[in-house]
């Protein structure tokens, strides 16, 4: 008489959607990867919310740059021209955008279509299920004369009720500035894909190349990614920052947690006695005589099992729960998958 | 007017290892379809009906326990299981396997069959569906079987475990004979004794007892 069951009304499943800050801990300092490691390549710079080379720090985004003619990086290899880093990465995420080769990435009506683009792609660690729309919120900084001192940028997501596909399933949004100038974008964020992609294109609609110069001399390296990650932390360019502040750049994941709840129903006249040992003596017989006609029990865990009474989930109160003929008791269970 | 306190407890509950391999099947066998209490970290010798305060002290202490948490291993968790009884019982189940401890010459059988004593209104009976006994370290035994019930899987996957492998051995039945094991290379140069433990659960009562079961060296082995 040590079981239960449960009754089909005692169970039911929720779905619930987790929104969480996107950088560990809610960081708000960034450190780029340590100059030329694996962290740091031609390819991609990594950003961490510590120092790169310290236990416990982790990988928040990724910054990288492409080129449609392979400029702003070398080559890779010297007797094949024009396979660059910066190539491979604007083909790269063509192909996963667009899934051909025959369109380029392409911003605002006034340009066909532009040659060169930032990413930051997000750790998968970090954007958990998807990148939440609405929370993209990204200031850039610059110190070059002549142009306004800072950009901030945000997803449209908040200002359009269009739900906007790239192929049949790339939703995306349109990344605009925080004056919600609705003729002129600056970028594409894919919640879905966890990346956002910027337009660099000098001299095209919406680019973000008055902030950040790309060096595109061809075929030689710009370190363009890491020009990115100083206009993000200080705008003072040039030197390579070994931290900076992340106050202008938020982002948020979404998560949707299934849980299934279970509603242990403990009636007063179940459960009132234990085969814990410590309470019996050798024949069985109750240390305490008060304890024969008002017997109590104290509950600390509940087990849930199968019908071959095999224990499948188990959970645990937080203080020893009275139990006697005079009381129930109702404990909500919350199981997560 | 006042505001009541909602009694409802929630808590989080973790999957056991047999939960996760019997979620990871995928086939409909993670069944949730029934519940049991348990208070294995209570130590009801701390139970005070003397305390100069009155009645309402008397599990003060108890009270005060904190509770540890979940361990995933269900052999070491829902020890000792909450029952329902007949109020003003003033006997509890216990498990009579007829033995305060059991030894073993190498080689040699034995059969135990437990019994519940103080159960369902009998100073002694079996259980309709039977026990579940474990022996700690199975290497002690080169047999050990139950018999009189049938079933799918005994519910227990191991008290011990070392590099991956389940030391333990659970069987179901109404009845358990074990043999002593016949590897003399267990016992090294210098034991002429190895011990471990069985465990006997009784799969309606949660009753359970837990005796010494050693195993002699034989020379001719």
């Amino acid at each position: 008489m040590s079981f239960s069951r449960y009754a089909p009304e005692d169970s039911v499943i929720s779905s619930e959607t987790v929104v969480r800050g996107l950088w560990s801990s809610d960081s708000n300092v960034l450190y780029p990867a340590s100059t030329y490691t694996s962290s740091y390549t031609e390819y991609y710079l990594d950003v961490y919310n510590g120092n790169s080379t310290s236990a416990g720090s982790s990988v928040q985004f990724s910054i990288q740059y492409g080129n449609i003619s392979g400029s702003g990086s070398a080559n890779i290899n010297a007797s094949a021209v024009g396979k660059t880093p910066s190539r491979i990465v604007y083909g790269e995420y063509r192909n996963l955008v667009y899934g051909t080769e025959a369109v380029d990435f392409s911003f605002n009506s006034d340009v066909t279509s532009s040659k060169d683009i930032f990413v930051i792609n997000v750790a998968r660690s970090r954007y958990k299920e998807s990148l939440l729309p609405g929370s993209f919120n990204l200031t850039l900084l610059t110190g070059s004369a002549g142009v306004s001192s800072s950009l901030k940028l945000i997803d449209d997501s908040l200002t359009t009720n269009l739900t906007r596909y790239i192929g049949e399933n790339k939703v995306y949004y349109l990344i605009q500035s925080g004056s919600v100038n609705t003729t002129k974008y600056y970028g594409m964020l894919f919640p879905d894909l966890n990346i956002a992609v910027l337009n660099a294109t000098a001299g095209s609609s919406g680019s973000i190349s008055p902030f950040i110069a790309p060096l595109a001399t061809t075929y030689a390296t710009g370190n363009n990614h890491l020009k990115l990650f100083t206009s993000i932390v200080s705008g003072s360019g040039g030197s390579y920052p070994t931290s900076g502040s992340v106050n202008g750049f938020y982002l948020q994941s979404s998560e949707t947690v299934s849980s299934r709840y279970f509603f242990t129903r403990v009636k007063n006249s179940e459960f009132n006695y234990t085969t814990n040992p410590s309470i019996i003596d050798d024949n069985g017989n109750l240390l305490y005589t008060s304890l024969i006609n008002n017997p109590q029990t104290y509950v600390t865990t509940v087990g849930m099992y199968n019908d071959n009474n095999e224990l499948l989930a188990v959970s645990k109160l937080s203080r020893p729960l009275t139990k006697d003929f005079t009381k129930e008791a109702l404990i909500r269970i919350k199981l997560d998958y | 007017m006042a505001i009541l306190n909602p009694t409802t407890v929630t808590v989080d509950a973790i999957l056991t290892t047999k939960g996760r391999e019997l979620l990871a099947r995928n086939d409909g066998s993670f069944q949730i379809t029934q519940f049991a209490l348990a208070d294995d970290e209570i130590d009801y010798t701390l139970y005070n009906p003397l305390h100069p305060s009155g009645s309402a002290f008397y599990g003060e202490a108890i009270e005060n326990t904190p509770v540890l948490e979940a361990f995933p291993n269900e052999s070491q968790i829902m020890r000792y299981k909450l029952v329902t009884l007949p109020r003003g019982t003033s006997k509890l189940p216990v498990i009579n396997i007829g033995y305060n401890s059991i030894s073993l010459r190498q080689g040699a059988s034995l059969t135990i069959t437990p019994q519940t004593l103080n159960y369902l209104g009998s100073t002694s009976t079996f259980e309709a569906n039977g026990y579940i006994a474990t022996i700690a370290d199975s290497r002690l035994v080169s047999t050990f079987s139950g018999t009189g019930i049938t079933v799918t899987s005994p519910g227990i996957t191991g008290l011990n475990t070392t590099t991956g492998t389940v030391l333990s051995l659970s069987q179901v039945g109404t009845s358990f004979t074990l043999t002593g094991t016949t590897i003399n290379t267990l016992f090294g140069s210098s034991l002429s004794t190895l011990t471990t433990t069985i465990t006997v659960i009784g799969r309606d009562s949660g009753a359970r007892v837990t005796i010494p079961l050693s195993i002699q060296k034989v020379a001719n082995y």
